[in-house]
């Protein structure tokens, strides 16, 4: 054959391109995919600290969560919702605050640090006002 | 020979070709931020953190946002640190203990924040007044152990409730409480001055798209990196923590609710919540349950949401009306709406308790 037509080695170094250019972008692709992913996730924190991270969706059977602090408190996870339960603060803000269930969705307890939050962000609203 | 030579050029074009190709892919990756499925770089970094006695979210939309929003809480930890007065240590409790005597050298944010409470104190006739404070101490409300104080004992402390016994020296700079046993407490005001210093720290970093709520003091910079504006709930007076009876679409904008929701305690089965009226001594009673005011900086909505509050709904349209560049919406205790003329357009009634009613204008 010519010399001077494309070599075998030229075939090789376009495939491995090809491959990897097509490789990377279902990666890419995938991975922001799983990163945006429909599950919704609650994460307890106290202080500041993940004490606790739930996927809503898999839960089939309701859970007590005990969180121990300056006030103790009763989380009550169900399938696709979260909830502060009981809380011995004096205030019950985050009692009060009822199920979380949407993206975004927060409850705190300040006198005890804690907070619960769906990840992710609501669809609706940015924030409410207090 | 000839021959020979087209073959050499078609080798350098398909090689040329593929570099060509790839280029275009690699660069392509930056743009590719714009899809949907791809947008890292349109990922905002939330926080959420504790001070000034509430949550603090931020949303930053940056490179290095984390860092930033570090910057902010500790701005916001020093403010608390100089204004508070349910810790000991800072300049407002300095000013408060030399009330009746002496001068106190005072910091320049304090000052302004002084200033600032004087201003709206005059606009509003006293209906806010950070004067007050002898008198919420004496509720308790912010304490586990609120009571309702005799009226005896009330009208003896509204005596010492006055803004225009502030004294401020701007030369040394500090300030002054004219009578011994006068309390100033920034509570009503604090956190909006809190939150305009978060959004001068996002616009020293060049962040372009940004959100703080400092317990419900929520200030917008900017639009969202998409171009849409940002969307706030009013909050549902009578809902929990969280629902609303409408969205305000909007950028560059301070948005402050005041309510009587927000803080309150039961004795007899009367209900007594935190906001005092300084020219009564006792809870505001105004007929509405619930302000929201919409300006460009925190620190005046944050106080007028206060002082419409206790002006109620007539002499509070007056006075927003009165002010550029400030909106309102009143919630009344019969569950009426009503919204400034400003807001037709961004405000969107939206009531999923389906309590409430949509009047509009007054």
């Amino acid at each position: 054959m010519n010399m001077n037509m494309l070599k075998k080695g030229d075939f090789l170094i376009i495939g491995i391109v090809m491959v990897a250019v097509v490789f990377s972008f279902v990666y890419i692709s995938h991975y922001r995919k799983a990163d945006n992913g429909a599950h919704k996730v609650a994460i307890i924190k106290v202080k500041d600290k993940v004490v606790k991270s739930i996927d809503l969706d898999t839960v089939t059977e309701p859970q007590r969560i005990e969180i121990s602090g300056e006030y103790n408190q009763v989380v009550l996870v169900e399938n696709g919702r979260i909830r502060f339960v009981e809380a011995e603060c004096p205030d019950k803000v985050c009692v009060n605050t009822g199920w979380l269930s949407d993206k975004g969705d927060m409850a705190v307890c300040i006198p005890n640090s804690a907070m619960i939050k769906i990840e992710g962000q609501s669809q609706k609203v940015d924030a409410v006002t207090h | 020979m000839k021959y020979i030579k087209g073959e050499a050029n078609m080798r350098k074009k398909i090689l040329l070709l593929i570099i060509v190709l790839v280029t275009i892919y690699l660069s392509s990756c930056s743009k590719l931020e714009n899809l949907p499925y791809m947008n890292f770089g349109t990922e905002p970094y939330e926080n959420v953190d504790y001070a000034m006695g509430t949550v603090i979210s931020q949303r930053i939309y940056s490179n290095n946002a984390e860092e930033i929003s570090k910057k902010v809480m500790d701005k916001i930890r020093q403010i608390e640190e100089d204004m508070t007065i349910n810790k000991p240590g800072g300049e407002i409790n300095r000013l408060n203990d030399s009330a009746g005597r002496d001068f106190v050298k005072l910091s320049e944010d304090t000052l302004y924040v002084l200033e600032k409470a004087k201003e709206f104190s005059k606009i509003s006739n006293g209906a806010f007044d950070v004067t007050v404070g002898p008198i919420v101490k004496e509720w308790g409300v912010f304490t586990d152990n609120p009571s309702v104080p005799s009226m005896e004992r009330l009208q003896d402390l509204l005596n010492l409730v006055n803004y225009e016994d502030i004294i401020i020296d701007k030369n040394m700079p500090g300030a002054k409480l004219q009578k011994n046993g006068q309390l100033v407490d920034l509570g009503g005001i604090a956190k909006g001055f809190a939150a305009d210093e978060a959004i001068d720290i996002y616009k020293q970093h060049n962040v372009k798209s940004a959100f703080i709520n400092i317990g419900g003091n929520i200030v917008l910079l900017g639009d969202k990196p998409d171009g849409s504006l940002w969307k706030v709930g009013v909050r549902n007076p009578r809902g929990p923590e969280g629902s609303y009876i409408g969205i305000i679409s909007a950028k560059d904008k301070a948005i402050v609710s005041s309510g009587d929701y927000q803080r309150y305690f039961e004795k007899d089965g009367i209900r007594y919540h935190h906001i005092i009226d300084p020219r009564t001594g006792y809870p505001s009673d105004s007929g509405l349950i619930g302000t929201t005011i919409v300006s460009e900086l925190s620190i005046d909505a944050d106080a007028l949401s206060t002082a419409t509050f206790v002006l109620g709904l007539e002499k509070g349209m007056d006075l927003i009306e009165k002010i550029e560049g400030v909106e309102a919406i009143f919630i009344t205790r019969d569950k009426k709406v009503y919204i400034t003329g400003g807001l037709v357009n961004s405000f969107e009634f939206e009531d999923d308790s389906n309590e409430y009613e949509y009047v509009k204008k007054r």
